[in-house]
């Protein structure tokens, strides 16, 4: 009982129908980036680059993008550490309250990030923390960091156990253990587990709106004036950021496939 | 039993994109039969079944279940079913469940089911509370008997079999070897049994079909395929064996007797002796076919002993012997070998593809 | 070395386990404490008194609460039908197409909700991409798509349809084709391995996927507000005006327990159902 060709051809499309219908905002997005008029309205009549320009001139787009890319990036680091111990725990020792700690991890992905953001707020008040980005960075670890785990757990989970222990076998230490085995194998796991908190942090703002106090991240910003006070500039910094997210995107991909490759020709 | 074929396969090709898994193969099988079809991976066997149970759809030539052509159907429309490798037991049904599923589809009354799988229980010897075990409480033999039952369910006609002792280990697969054959002769239904084993094929079928590269080699009842085998490849399949080149009705180094000079005079082709044939003979001892060697290596094989012997400018050759006639001294004993002409088989020619 | 296994495994646990403590389960704790004090307080200094609870009950916060937990219903439902099929190919049919899938679905998910939603405002509002050019080429304007419960909806389906549709390609792929061959073998049409074999076989995968996508939507709170304007109010919205305009936190934390008490709830069942070792592929 094979999928008949026609049957898998429809499929096939209707995959394509999908995909396109995911990415019409964007297109919406990016026509409005190139209208020359401040208030938009379509079809346009004329476009231009000019909000571009304006964009990447504006300073307060600068120190946007400056903030973002300090919690993104700090986000990124701590992320790919606490998800590589976090993920052995997780999926490759058995210790005793392992299914809790699974359990535990994955409830700040499904809670309401609103609410966890409120949550974090009164939290910080409560310490007697002034709110800024470095709480933020605090705020995207609790949904980013579990994220992580997950993605590197992936690939803790089809990791032979007998490879740690040959090598213990062998006279190696922990650490040893730990450093010539452990990480060179998790490590494809651990670098998109990088990529994803990287670019999941630069696209979040339910968490920023409420920790990031008089600091302010581009998805914010960009969020704030399409509730109130449209510019015309929040289509332009809109892709502006997704292009960002692409290429980074695009840079991991290659890296990935370039790395793959020259394993491949090494071995052969 | 009547005389037309319950199973009859024509011209049976199958073609992937660059790639011919079966050559136009044909074969007929008889009502009440079980026949093994044997070969090595990639010989075709596995499409051949998945061909005949509905899986797939050949290229070109037709299957027919007595007078009704079926490669068309689709199998769920088929009155035959498969065991498969893998057993594909439903893990979220239990045991009765599992065996009341094909007549669930069928919308057969609840309690007549039940009765159904309590007979079928009863008939593979499993136990009736068995009913309500889940799968994963059954062990690798109870579980093979649970897929049987759910295949004879809906009372197939005939039942195909892809491996499903492979996975098991040897003692219980022996077990299993002669329980299916024992439901064979209970149920009288017609039993198509895959296998790359030659061994299994051997203890339960009536006859073996040797695959090979997507057509038949041989099809005929056990005995004879190991006694006659139409090619090196068949002699070879069944285990080990021993191949002399002849041309001219001389092999270098053998001698013949009167018998055997007459029997195989002038042909060519590979004379094929089994090792258990060969016997170590005493000195002034004759045969109607000698050599002589050296003794190689010596292995104990329970209540058998093999040696390797080691001939002058040839390949060397396995003897097998009872223990009791084993040879005094270990390797490096010269020995003379014979057999008598009818324990041997000339192997005349290849033979492309054998007819049923 | 089963020892060393359960020494390792517990130390390794231990950093992301203390930050979530401190970061994730301390916060919540601290809601908790907050609900139960009295009206637009900003310490714990206070005595409990349950009075935001009693203005939870008597002020007509159900309504929110209703409409949220009805509007994720319907895009779960709807994200199921949707994603089935796609999710079928994708664990059974595409091969290599999948990974070109898989790559495009994963890409939106790193694009701000908020740009996507706020693009979907610009193709559907009036003199947007679609009013718009349906206006230029026929002269009949319309009014915007905007602005109306089933838009909600579907903007709810857009940016939750990845969380439907990979827990259910897992879940599709984890049914063996051995077993909906046998069912076909065995007599079985189209549509009885589908309810008989592959639903309750992939059951984990559906599980895991509506779960997902229900929690997710319940707490939702931007596609209301960007393309369902007033329309209507859901319970997240609520919780964020207690807390800002309102100015009264125990309100705001007890809205937010409400939220957190039937989120969780289903999330830890749901999680404790799932055998996560399994769905990962533990070898």
């Amino acid at each position: 009982m094979k999928t008949s060709r026609f049957a898998a051809w429809a499929l096939v499309a209707y995959g394509c129908l999908i995909l396109a219908f995911l990415y019409v905002p964007l297109v919406s997005v990016g026509l409005a980036s190139i209208s020359k008029a401040r208030y938009l309205s379509f079809p346009i009549r004329r476009y231009s680059y000019d909000w571009y320009g304006e964009a990447l001139a504006s300073d307060t787009v600068r120190d946007l993008l400056v903030i973002s890319l300090k919690v993104a990036g700090i986000v990124t680091v701590v992320s790919m550490v606490i998800g590589f111990l976090g993920a052995l725990a997780f999926a490759r020792y058995s210790w005793r309250f392992r299914k809790t700690y699974q359990k535990l991890i994955l409830l700040p992905i499904f809670f309401p990030q609103t609410v966890l953001g409120l949550a974090l707020l009164m939290w910080f008040n409560t310490l007697g923390v002034v709110p800024s980005w470095k709480t933020a960075v605090i705020a995207h670890l609790v949904w980013i960091a579990p994220i992580a785990t997950l993605v590197i757990s992936i690939r803790a989970y089809s990791f032979d156990p007998a490879l740690e222990e040959a090598a213990r076998d062998m006279g190696a230490s922990t650490w040893d253990t730990l450093r010539e085995v452990t990480i060179p194998l998790l490590m494809p796991g651990v670098v998109s587990a990088g990529l994803f908190a990287f670019l999941l942090s630069w696209g979040n703002f339910p968490l920023s709106l409420f920790t990031t106090g008089a600091d302010s991240t581009l998805p914010e910003w960009l969020y704030a004036k399409m509730v109130a006070g449209y510019s015309p500039l929040v289509p332009t910094v809109g892709i502006l950021t997704v292009c960002t997210s692409a290429v980074l995107l695009a840079v991991g991909l290659t890296a990935a496939w370039i790395f793959k490759r020259a394993r491949a020709a090494r071995v052969s | 039993m009547s005389d037309m074929p319950i199973l009859r396969i024509n011209a049976l090709t199958k073609r992937f994109d660059d790639f011919t898994a079966l050559h136009g193969i044909n074969l007929n099988v008889r009502d009440g039969e079980f026949l093994a079809i044997v070969g090595p991976s990639g010989s075709g066997k596995t499409t051949l079944i998945r061909l005949l149970v509905g899986m797939d759809e050949p290229t070109d030539g037709s299957i027919w279940l007595r007078d009704r052509r079926i490669d068309e159907v689709p199998a769920n429309k088929r009155p035959t079913c498969m065991v498969f490798q893998s057993l594909a037991l439903f893990p979220h049904r239990s045991v009765g469940q599992n065996i009341e599923f094909p007549l669930k589809l069928r919308k057969v009354p609840a309690a007549k089911r039940k009765a159904r799988a309590l007979e079928l229980l009863e008939l593979l010897r499993l136990p009736a509370h068995y009913y309500d075990k889940r799968i994963d409480e059954c062990s690798g033999g109870e579980r093979q008997r649970v897929a049987l039952a759910r295949a004879l369910a809906f009372d197939p006609e005939i039942l195909f079999f892809d491996e499903p002792l492979s996975a098991l280990d040897y003692r219980l697969r022996k077990t299993l070897e002669k329980e299916l054959k024992d439901l064979h002769q209970r149920t009288g239904k017609t039993f198509i049994y895959i296998t790359h084993s030659l061994e299994e094929a051997m203890v339960m079928s009536d006859r073996i079909a040797i695959m090979k590269a997507g057509h038949f080699e041989q099809i005929a009842p056990a005995e004879e395929i190991y006694a006659r085998p139409v090619s090196r490849f068949v002699a070879e399949f069944m285990g080990e064996v021993n191949l002399f080149d002849m041309t001219g009705g001389a092999v270098p180094g053998l001698r013949f007797g009167p018998e055997a000079t007459a029997l195989y005079g002038g042909q060519s082709g590979a004379l094929m002796v089994r090792p258990e044939s060969l016997s170590v003979l005493a000195p002034g001892q004759g045969a109607e076919i000698a050599f002589d060697g050296v003794i190689e290596a010596e292995y104990l094989l329970g209540s058998r002993v093999q040696y390797t012997v080691a001939r002058d400018g040839a390949a060397p050759v396995i003897v097998e012997v009872l223990r009791e006639n084993a040879v005094s001294g270990g390797p490096g004993t010269p020995v003379t070998l014979g057999c008598p002409a009818s324990a041997c088989h000339l192997i005349a020619q290849e033979v492309q593809d054998a007819a049923a | 070395m089963q020892r060393r296994d359960r020494q390792l495994g517990a130390l390794y646990a231990l950093p992301l386990g203390v930050f979530l403590a401190l970061a994730f389960l301390a916060p919540i704790l601290l809601v908790a404490a907050f609900s139960t004090m009295p009206a637009k307080v900003f310490s714990l200094a206070n005595l409990p008194d349950f009075s935001a609870y009693y203005t939870v009950l008597t002020q007509g916060y159900w309504k929110s609460v209703m409409w949220s937990l009805g509007m994720a219903l319907a895009a779960t439902a709807i994200l199921f039908v949707i994603c089935w099929p796609l999710a079928y190919g994708m664990a059974k049919v595409f091969g290599r197409f999948s990974l070109v899938l898989t790559i495009g679905v994963v890409m939106t998910l790193f694009v701000s909700e908020n740009i996507r939603l706020f693009g979907w405002v610009l193709t559907l509002m009036k003199g947007g991409l679609i009013e718009g050019y349906v206006r230029h080429w026929t002269g009949a304007g319309f009014d915007g798509l905007l602005y109306n419960v089933p838009i909600i909806v579907f903007g709810l389906c857009y940016v939750y349809l990845p969380f439907m549709l990979f827990p259910l390609a897992q879940g599709i792929a984890m049914v063996p084709d051995d077993a909906r061959q046998a069912a076909y073998d065995l007599g079985a049409t189209r549509w009885q391995i589908l309810r008989e074999i592959e639903l309750p076989l992939a059951m984990p995968g559906i599980l895991v996927g509506s779960l997902l996508t229900f929690v997710l939507a319940a707490g939702a709170i931007a596609e209301t507000k960007l393309l369902g304007g007033q329309a209507v109010i859901v319970i997240a919205e609520e919780v964020e005006t207690a807390f800002t305009y309102g100015q009264n936190w125990p309100l705001g934390a007890a809205l937010a327990m409400v939220l957190i008490a039937i989120v969780g709830g289903i999330a830890i069942w749901g999680i404790g159902k799932a055998d996560l070792d399994r769905m990962m592929g533990r070898r």
